[in-house]
């Protein structure tokens, strides 16, 4: 806080309920209740009631009378006793204070309650007739302006910092226009706006009024001084009335605009000369105004309730849109338009521990995620909101031009998961009633501005404020995902469940099946094996049954073996690294030396690249792949065998072609499916899942194998794979 | 010549014991033949207690041991053996019907001396069984003293 703000504030401390003094236009005069004996006065009453009021007596004469109307008043809950004093032309007032009555006198005015209630009656008519904020407001201002006879009456409304602007104006034109000026929040310090939140109109009759004391100072009951919060009379801050000489006006009245019971503005009159409204003016601009209040009450309240509706709609609609998808940043992304308009943001991101999405006009991400970094900083607020961010945050005015005001919504407590939306920088120019950052000093003091000649100022890095209305609906749709992000999660983590449940199973089982039903074969090849070595006189029927017997059990063990190797690939862990395909070619060909015995095979092998991968796996495709070529060439003299390979781009390219049998293209959907064969199973040996072994591995290798052939003219297979490891994306 | 200790086959699978004892015999080898029919009897021939508590010969030459046994499996076994001081000499060879990762890696984990699949084919199961036997009864060498058990 800065000296002067330290000033200032102490102004806001001026005893404004205690003055111990009243205007001139009025007597007043104090009574305790028990007794009615008058305890302190005004200097002047006599000149209003003469001499029937003494200090430490019941008052005499016609005020005598009124007593016993008094006391009745006192016991109920009236807030004001009001009568007229017909002889004297004088209108009274009185209100409590306390176990003391405070009764005040002014004089009455000369306008018939006739014509008071005839101009009030046509403005609740047209009240009623308006359809907007502006025209009730304008006919506020007009009915005041008619009703008072002030100079100027302006309607003044409060923002959020309770900087007031001129919104509505009615006048002569005897006093300058105060037209969509602003006023700094300093203008009206906190303890006066208490003070007319709770005492709805004042009036100042003449700036330069002579101050009258009240006589004694102090209550001789209580020894303090008359707290005048509701007094009409009240002698108000000399702080004030050198504001108002300094704005150029000699009277002034206002009246609180209490919305919903909020300070929502005043309707402030002023006048270059001194000018006296009587109460009964003052207390029908009071009803006026009051009525106003209601209108501006429904009008907000049914603004407030249609933009609910619409922007409820708009929530709806993004709701449809997540549920349907199956990832709700997606859903929610896919529906830009209602997004944003949701709150009327021109940009929004979307950010979770995966994902950075962003539509419209949006800072870069790099500026974005530093911005969550900060906004994680203010633990456990879910909605964050400012229309000002670069005075919150420095860093953001380098991007202000698309983030001058953030709306943000936490989605989820653990991670840093955002919704986040921008509005762009609004340069807009506010004019002030006087430079509100300038003030005049004095002999140590601080002055109120003594200019109020417009003056303007630019205002950067600011976007539009936010609308209740849009927070409550980023708060609505922000309950809405963490509803459906609960919802899925839930589901993700039911199936997981039910997955690692079923794979279990799946392992229990290939692993029971993997000893259980392989020692069956075993024993059967066994024992028919120590039958024939022992019965040495079978004749060649039956050596050809236990011949038979042996072979089906050992091809079963042999199916048996080859889907756990199957089954396990999935399971088992890759061992990634350069892997000298050259090496692994020569080895496969050389162990198939046996089963090509016989046979006159030209081999052609081309040096291979170096691949990336798992060697033992990569064994087995190039196994499968030389293993098919050697058994479908088998009636070709001579079989020929080609094996190459090649860099293509970032992929590596590996072929094996043969003039074998070939096979049908129409089947060649068929060809990596487990247990599909192409041929019939007594023309070539096998189980028939090599080449679906092959392609899960190649598969598991992040590559892809195809193959491409005619019937009786050869089979071309061709595996391709990543060139390098790729660091996006593990082994799967 | 070397001394002729037992080999413990510990087989609970009756057919399996048919093969394992015909191929054993197969070879001809001259040591004795011990068969425990689960892991508790494997335990209690191998220290000497309950109904073995007065076996005369020397610790087994080798242990063919299956995997899967009654009562207690291969591996508590095989455990039990490698983590005794007085018996972690002994050779073990795991005998599975299936080349399991997960055995595999436990066998060697707890220090198993050999582990073998095995082979469906007769010949192979034969030749594997007979080689097991020669080697590990006449060939190798056990660390001296480790026939403390036998009366002399």
């Amino acid at each position: 806080m800065t000296a002067q703000d330290k000033d200032l504030q102490s102004c806001e401390q001026e005893p404004i309920r205690v003055p111990g003094a009243i205007q001139p236009h009025g007597g007043l005069f104090v009574l305790r209740s028990a007794d009615m004996c008058v305890l302190q006065v005004s200097k002047n009453l006599s000149d209003y009631l003469g001499q029937s009021i003494a200090l430490g007596a019941a008052p005499s004469g016609e005020i005598a009378d009124l007593l016993p109307a008094l006391s009745q008043w006192y016991a109920s809950a009236q807030p004001f006793y009001f009568t007229v004093l017909e002889d004297r032309r004088l209108s009274l007032v009185a209100h409590r204070s306390g176990l003391l009555i405070v009764v005040e006198v002014e004089e009455l005015g000369d306008q018939s309650l006739d014509d008071i209630f005839l101009g009030l009656r046509s403005f609740t008519q047209r009240l009623s007739s308006e359809a907007g904020l502006r025209g009730c407001l304008r006919a506020a201002a007009e009915f005041v302006h008619d009703l008072t006879g002030f100079d100027r009456v302006l309607v003044y409304r409060f923002d959020a910092e309770w900087n007031g602007q001129v919104i509505e104006e009615a006048g002569n034109g005897h006093l300058p226009s105060y037209r969509d000026l602003r006023f700094p929040s300093t203008d009206i310090p906190a303890q006066a706006r208490a003070l007319y939140a709770s005492n709805r109109l004042r009036i100042i009759a003449n700036a330069n009024y002579i101050p009258v004391p009240v006589y004694p100072a102090d209550n001789p009951d209580t020894g303090q001084p008359l707290d005048m919060s509701f007094a009409q009379l009240r002698s108000v801050s000399p702080v004030h009335l050198e504001y108002m000489r300094n704005m150029g006006t000699a009277a002034s009245m206002s009246v609180s605009i209490m919305v919903g019971g909020r300070l929502w503005g005043l309707i402030a009159c002023h006048s270059c000369d001194p000018h006296l409204v009587s109460y009964t003016v003052r207390e029908t601009c009071d009803l006026a105004v009051q009525s106003l209040a209601m209108a501006i009450f429904g009008l907000e309240r049914a603004e407030e309730a249609a933009r609910r509706f619409a922007l409820g709609q708009v929530t709806t609609v993004l709701l449809a849109g997540m549920s349907a998808s199956s990832d709700w940043v997606e859903g929610l992304v896919a529906m830009e338009g209602a997004l944003l308009s949701l709150v009327g943001a021109k940009g929004a991101v979307v950010v979770t521990e995966h994902v950075f999405r962003s539509i419209g006009e949006t800072p870069v991400e790099a500026e974005v995620l530093s911005l969550i970094a900060w906004l994680e900083t203010f633990a456990g607020q879910d909605l964050f909101a400012t229309s000002e961010l670069a005075s919150l945050y420095p860093a953001a005015s380098s991007f202000a031009a698309t983030g001058s005001g953030v709306l943000a919504v936490r989605i989820s407590e653990l991670h840093a998961n955002w919704l986040i939306w921008f509005r762009p920088e609004l340069p807009r120019t506010v004019q002030w009633g006087g430079d509100p950052h300038k003030y005049v000093q004095e002999s140590g003091r601080i002055h109120p501005r003594r200019s109020f000649d417009a003056w303007q100022e630019m205002v950067r890095m600011q976007s539009a404020p936010w609308q209740e209305a849009e927070q409550a609906a980023a708060h609505d749709l922000r309950t809405a995902i963490v509803g459906v992000v609960l919802r899925k999660a839930e589901e993700l983590a039911e199936l997981t469940r039910e997955l690692q449940r079923s794979n279990k199973e799946l392992e229990a089982f290939s692993y029971s099946v993997s000893h259980d039903l392989r020692a069956p074969f075993r024993h059967i090849v066994g024992f028919s094996q120590l039958l024939r070595d022992r019965e040495v006189a079978l004749d060649e029927k039956s050596q050809h049954y236990l011949q038979t017997i042996s072979e089906a059990a050992l091809a079963a063990g042999k199916l048996v073996d080859d889907l756990l190797n199957f089954s396990q690939l999935g399971r088992q862990v890759l061992m990634p690294k350069p892997v000298d395909m050259d090496k692994l070619v020569a080895e496969v060909i050389r162990s198939m030396r046996l089963a090509m015995e016989g046979r006159d095979i030209e081999w052609s092998v081309e040096p291979l690249p170096v691949a990336w991968g798992d060697a033992t796996l990569l064994r087995q495709v190039w196994y499968n792949l030389i293993d098919n070529a050697v058994k479908y060439t088998a009636p070709r003299r001579p079989a020929r065998i080609s094996i190459s390979g090649e860099v293509r781009g970032d992929r590596l390219l590996y072929r094996v072609k043969d003039n074998g049998v070939g096979f049908d293209m129409a089947y060649v959907s068929k060809l990596f499916g487990v247990f599909q064969r192409l041929q019939r199973a007594e023309d070539f040996d096998g189980t028939g899942i090599g080449l679906a072994l092959s392609r899960r591995i190649v598969e598991r290798h992040n590559g892809t194998i195809a193959a491409e052939g005619a019937v009786d003219g050869g089979a071309c297979f061709t595996f391709v794979l990543p060139a390098t490891e790729r660091k996006d994306r593990a082994f799967a | 010549m070397p001394e002729l200790r037992p080999i413990l086959l510990v087989e609970d699978s009756p057919r399996d014991l048919e093969l394992t004892l015909a191929a054993l015999h197969k070879c001809q080898l001259a040591n004795e033949i011990v068969i425990a029919r689960d892991g508790a009897e494997a335990m209690e021939y191998l220290t000497s207690s309950g109904p073995h508590h007065t076996r005369s010969q020397g610790d087994p030459a080798v242990v063919l041991l299956d995997l899967k046994l009654p009562k207690m499996d291969g591996l508590e076994v095989l455990a039990r053996v490698k983590t005794d001081d007085r018996l972690r000499h002994i050779p073990i060879v795991m005998l599975t019907s299936s080349r399991e990762e997960q055995d595999l890696v436990r066998s060697y984990e707890l220090g198993v001396n050999a582990f073998v699949v095995k082979p469906v084919e007769f010949t192979e199961f034969f030749k594997a069984i007979q080689d097991l036997g020669v080697f590990w009864a006449l060939l190798n060498e056990p660390p001296p003293g480790s026939s403390r058990h036998a009366k002399s």
